[in-house]
């Protein structure tokens, strides 16, 4: 053979096996796709989980549990079924999720049971509102929260069930034994540490270089003149700031912006281990 | 009128205006002769009808009619060039076809590519072409260029063609650059930041050169546009008019150098006078050309649908977040090498500049008349030199080199990087058992003894955890910053959503400088349809 044929016999055989393997992966490519399409979906999850740790888990819980009596979960069966008709929402759940995402919320739709009114109480939060996220991390966000669909528990009967009686806005009422460690971790999860932060240093009742803890805070502020609250001594500003937060404002920040229901959302037991915990904080 | 009908002079008629058609197409071939061309036969007709198609075809009045024989040599060319214009085309054809579904807007980018890849059948296949073509011409360009080097084929009248194959080389550096930006993932975003940031750093019009070309002070809208319209338009227009007369001077004028020793060697002249010998273009390199081609898509489809080549493609971009490590694309390591080396301005503008302009002077500053590799030591040796110069500045610029990371980051960026797949991703998801694991010195055997078949590639992950944090811990001689006195390590894993698990590395160490307790902490969660298995 010349090496003109030998070429031309080689070109149409590489012609032909491309042909036939383009051929073969074509076949394949509806699987392809539909597999790529999953794996998209979970890589949104995942992100979507990354970006609700950090912006969302403060107010909605870690696990979408919310706060009574302060923010909604969104890991609730309510949520999955009721929640449109609710609204009264023509979208799907994923176009709301986007929307209240993206536009926050200047009025609570149940103001019943988690009161907010006269100040957003969700905050926009896609950029071109003024928030820090780009549409496709809203998405994200989005996608995760749709994740919890299947098997999100009821929680509106978790929600009445309180370990005992609300505790009431009496200051001078006599508490049960409180425990710091318990205190602590309710800290976080009642949704304190949502606002009392100052990064990086973290929760604000902290001692920082430039002062003390929140306990001996606390008995500084009795002794101001302009102190106009009722409390006597630390542990009793320190419940009097939780349940009646109005009731004295230290200079420099505004009144009406702490939710005054924590009276109406804590037991003895829980408002005794939180004041135990802050007294610890010298 | 039937018996006027005769069925040999209707064939005879047919093959005629059949014939005819064929000579029109092919401006002078008929059929007979085409069978010649592919039988590798000689031309039956005179005058030759394959020399009349150059001067009727357009496409083939670019083309030589025949080349030296000498010339035609595959150990003196390697088809380098043949194949740099290769994927030019290869590039140009896949990329008009990526056109239909790219959309250069920073909101819709991303998405655009994610798109590409699950609702276009043969979508990803198209940009796996495309981005390997770019990488191929990079390559090819180069060696193109050291062989022309090497074989000294830039001297006396092929200078301006060394002069147009320079300026090919920096098109294609940057055609590859700007593309490098669309599809608007962390790779692309930060690397094009860096290169761009370089502009800035040009004297007297830098701020001015940055702004052109980011659109802006950082890379947003103006900035995707600008890279894309260059990527599509200016670029590529330029790409065409360069290699249309870098291949006019070696077709029209000088033809591709013969090897050193027909011209200079110490050879019979018998031999001389036999390497000039022509070789015509049909059908000898017209055929082997169309190999090559089969060969070369071949080769593309082979190494992307049967060895698995991949276009990379990381989260969407994001300006608030610079990746750990960001790295610029291989072929532009030695750059970020010089950067690391000094000053942005003279490490980044001014020598880059410097060297360019030193290629393009080559023929100028080489007055050595010899082509032989034997009679030039002193440019041989130089060329192998700044070899040896950018395969060590391509290993500075790479995140190995000259980058402190704080021990606690690196390894658990080691094990579960920012961008990419990691070795704790590739764990199976059923083997993340969920779990607190603390590291303590001895390695478990098995993290999930309950788990019929274990969990091994979870133990093997968290043995080559617990093996750097020990050594963080224990070894005196490593740098401050790689150690973690008193450290404390553990791997948590949680079951957070329906096929979602959240995994954790804390590490806890005493801060030496600020005398505190200090502790690194990062998320991942890991779904179990991510892919990456």
């Amino acid at each position: 053979m010349s090496r003109v044929q030998l070429e031309v016999f080689f070109g149409t055989l590489f012609v032909l096996l491309s042909g036939g393997i383009l051929l073969w992966y074509g076949l394949n490519e509806p699987k392809r796709m539909a597999e790529y399409e999953l794996h998209q979906r979970a890589k949104s999850i995942e992100v979507g989980a990354e970006l609700y740790d950090i912006n969302c888990k403060g107010c909605h819980g870690p696990q979408g549990e919310g706060v009574a009596g302060l923010w909604p979960p969104l890991n609730d069966r309510h949520f999955f079924t009721n929640r449109l008709t609710e609204v009264g929402w023509s979208g799907t759940l994923e176009d709301y999720i986007i929307s209240t995402v993206s536009g926050g919320r200047l009025v609570s739709t149940r103001p019943d049971r988690y009161p907010g009114q006269g100040r957003p109480v969700m905050p926009a939060w896609a950029e071109r509102y003024g928030g820090p996220l780009r549409d496709d991390q809203i998405r994200n966000i989005a996608a995760f929260i749709l994740n919890w669909a299947d098997t999100a528990p009821d929680r509106s009967t978790q929600m009445a069930e309180m370990a005992g009686p609300p505790t009431g806005t009496d200051i001078k009422k006599a508490l049960p034994e409180g425990d710091p460690t318990r205190g602590e971790g309710l800290a976080n999860t009642k949704g304190c540490v949502v606002c009392h932060i100052s990064a990086p240093t973290g929760p604000a009742w902290l001692a920082t270089p430039q002062q003390p803890g929140i306990a001996t805070r606390a008995e500084a502020i009795l002794t101001d003149p302009n102190y106009t609250g009722n409390a006597t001594s630390a542990v009793e500003y320190l419940h009097e700031s939780i349940v009646l937060p109005n009731a004295y404002i230290v200079p420099g920040f505004q009144a009406g912006v702490m939710p005054a229901n924590y009276g109406d959302t804590l037991t003895d037991q829980e408002l005794a281990d939180i004041l135990a915990y802050l007294l610890t904080l010298k | 009128m039937l018996k006027s009908l005769d069925i040999q002079d209707l064939k005879s008629r047919l093959y005629q205006a059949i014939d005819n058609r064929v000579r029109i197409i092919t401006a002078g071939l008929n059929l007979r002769e085409l069978r010649n061309v592919l039988r590798g036969d000689p031309p039956e007709e005179k005058p030759n009808p394959r020399y009349k198609v150059h001067t009727t075809s357009f496409l083939f009045h670019i083309r030589p009619r025949y080349y030296e024989k000498a010339s035609t040599i595959f150990t003196h060319t390697f088809r380098l060039g043949f194949f740099s214009t290769f994927f030019f085309f290869v590039e140009a054809i896949t990329g008009i076809i990526l056109m239909i579904y790219y959309s250069p807007v920073p909101s819709e980018a991303y998405q655009s590519i994610l798109n590409l890849e699950s609702n276009v059948p043969y979508g990803k296949l198209l940009r796996d072409i495309h981005r390997l073509g770019a990488e191929a011409m990079v390559i090819f360009v180069f060696l193109h260029m050291m062989r022309t080097f090497l074989t000294g084929s830039y001297k006396k009248e092929r200078s301006f063609t060394w002069f147009t194959g320079v300026l090919l080389l920096g098109v294609t550096l940057f055609l590859s650059f700007f593309g490098y930006l669309l599809p608007w993932d962390q790779l692309a975003y930060w690397a094009v930041t860096i290169g761009t940031g370089m502009a800035e750093a040009a004297p007297l019009f830098g701020r001015e050169a940055n702004l052109l070309l980011r659109g802006g002070p950082d890379i947003g809208a103006n900035g995707l546009l600008r890279a894309y319209l260059l990527h599509v338009v200016l670029l590529p227009a330029v790409a065409v008019l360069l290699i249309s007369i870098h291949y006019y001077k070696v077709s029209r004028e000088h033809g591709i150098s013969l090897p050193a020793k027909y011209e200079e060697g110490d050879i019979p002249a018998e031999e001389k006078k036999n390497a000039r010998q022509r070789i015509d273009f049909i059908p000898d390199l017209l055929t082997h050309e169309v190999f090559l081609t089969s060969l070369g898509i071949f080769a593309l489809i082979v190494s992307i649908i049967i060895f698995g080549y991949s276009a990379p493609l990381e989260n969407v971009a994001n300006p608030q977040v610079t990746p750990l490590d960001t790295k610029a694309p291989w072929y532009f390591w030695w750059l970020q090498g010089l950067l690391k080396l000094g000053d942005k301005t003279l490490m980044g503008v001014i020598l880059p500049t410097i060297i360019a302009g030193l290629l393009i002077a080559i023929p100028y500053i080489d007055r050595n008349p010899h082509r032989s590799l034997y009679k030039r030591p002193v440019a041989v040796g130089i060329g192998i030199l700044s070899i040896l110069v950018l395969v060590v500045l391509s290993y500075m610029g790479t995140p190995l080199y000259g980058i402190e990371t704080p021990a606690a980051t690196r390894i658990v960026q080691d094990l579960a990087p920012e961008e990419g797949v990691g070795p704790l991703r590739k764990i199976p998801f059923d083997q993340l058992q969920p779990g607190t694991y603390e590291v303590t010195g001895t390695v478990p055997r098995d993290l999930c003894p309950n788990l019929d078949f274990g969990c091994p590639a979870l133990t093997s992950v968290f043995a080559e955890y617990s093996r750097r944090i020990t050594r963080a811990i224990n070894d005196p001689a490593l740098p401050k910053i790689q150690r973690l006195p008193n450290g404390q390590a553990f791997l948590i894993i949680e079951d957070w959503q329906t096929d979602l698990r959240k995994v954790t590395f804390r590490i806890l160490w005493d801060d030496p400088d600020s005398q505190q307790r200090k502790t690194f902490e990062k998320h991942i969660f890991i779904h179990r349809l991510r892919g990456d298995e």
